[in-house]
């Protein structure tokens, strides 16, 4: 890699929902790995995600993401819960939702995508399986896919 | 995640760090890893209970063919090489009775001997039971160790020798008596390892 990836969509953000900040920190080393210049926005539970994507008090600048990155494992509403208010909000069920967590379990799996995830991720626990992953993920959701149309336009959201 | 800031350490702090210090991060992260697996292992063994279905008919072929699918690249790694006798229909969850026969199976592939592992499961009936079998060419179990391998995190070798987190046959019994059964070691048995356990004909 010579440098940093020219993206398309070069605003595009995407929202990270997730409560461990060392989760956290190792995802924005992944991206910077990878060399991605992705804006990556991060709240550490799902109400604050909910809040963050309605642009509600204290995210009223809040940008739409083009891609979210859900944990399963959040306090108080998980990450399932989230997954089930976003699709069924008429305004925010468009955007593509992938989990991203440690569990490889069965039902974990079956459960995001009956609850219409796009697509489910188990984290590596190898850095550079991490950084490969994001690369991928990027690539794909940011640079092979067509997102719904507000999304890829970036436009701000609420006021 | 600990195993990856361990690398980290070792990355950002490398031209600082003595052979000592690699050393150290290899065990730290060798241990995460280790953990990983445990904690893995653990939860199958805490969702016997909490994630069993209820008992109904269930052809024993079908989970062994399951069991044999989900082990495919295993078998074919070591050249394993599995017969079966005609299995009956029993009373059991179909999931945790394919778990039974993976977990054994994958035993007898990994503890062989140099020659490929051969491996056969058959069942013949005892009154209102099966009793099922599954025997291998491996490198056999010292009997008086019959008991304690079915115990929960005992193991009979050092990870070096063969990995393993000691907890795959304590899951084994733990199904075989939520399905009202028995599992033991045939003692009797020479040239290898094989274990029987009973399961409940279904009507």
């Amino acid at each position: 890699m010579t440098g940093p990836v020219t993206d398309p969509n070069p605003k595009v953000e995407v929202l990270l929902v997730e409560d461990n900040p060392g989760d956290v920190e190792l995802t924005r080393i992944a991206l910077r790995e990878a060399r991605l210049l992705t804006p990556l926005k991060v709240v550490t539970d799902g109400e604050q995600a909910v809040a963050y994507l309605r642009s509600e008090p204290p995210f009223e600048h809040a940008r739409r993401p083009g891609l979210i990155l859900l944990d399963l494992n959040l306090p108080r509403m998980d990450g399932h819960e989230v997954l089930k208010t976003l699709k069924a909000d008429p305004d925010l069920k468009h955007i593509p939702v992938c989990i991203l967590t440690t569990s490889g379990d069965e039902m974990d799996i079956a459960e995001s995508y009956n609850l219409h995830a796009n697509s489910y991720i188990q984290k590596p626990s190898v850095l550079n399986d991490m950084v490969s992953v994001v690369t991928h993920v990027n690539e794909y959701w940011l640079r092979v896919v067509k997102l719904p149309p507000d999304l890829s336009l970036h436009q701000y959201t609420g006021n | 995640m600990v195993s990856s800031y361990c690398e980290l350490l070792g990355r950002r702090y490398q031209a600082r760090l003595d052979d000592e210090a690699d050393q150290f991060i290899r065990f730290a992260v060798d241990g995460a890893q280790r953990m990983q697996l445990l904690i893995k292992d653990l939860l199958a063994f805490s969702r016997v209970g909490s994630r069993g279905q209820p008992l109904e008919a269930t052809d024993a072929d079908h989970a062994l063919e399951l069991a044999l699918s989900n082990l495919q690249a295993a078998l074919a790694e070591d050249d394993a090489r599995i017969t079966t006798g005609a299995l009956p229909m029993v009373l059991a969850d179909k999931l945790q009775l394919m778990q039974l026969f993976q977990n054994l199976i994958a035993n007898a592939i990994k503890y062989r001997r140099e020659r490929p592992p051969e491996i056969h499961v058959s069942a013949v009936p005892r009154g209102s039971y099966w009793v099922f079998a599954v025997a291998d060419n491996g490198i056999g179990i010292d009997p008086r160790f019959a008991d304690g391998i079915f115990e929960i995190f005992k193991r009979l070798h050092t990870r070096d020798q063969y990995p393993g987190t000691g907890i795959g046959l304590a899951i084994c019994k733990r199904i075989v008596e939520r399905h009202g059964g028995e599992i033991w070691l045939d003692c009797e048995y020479r040239g290898g390892s094989r274990f029987c356990f009973t399961l409940r004909a279904a009507r």
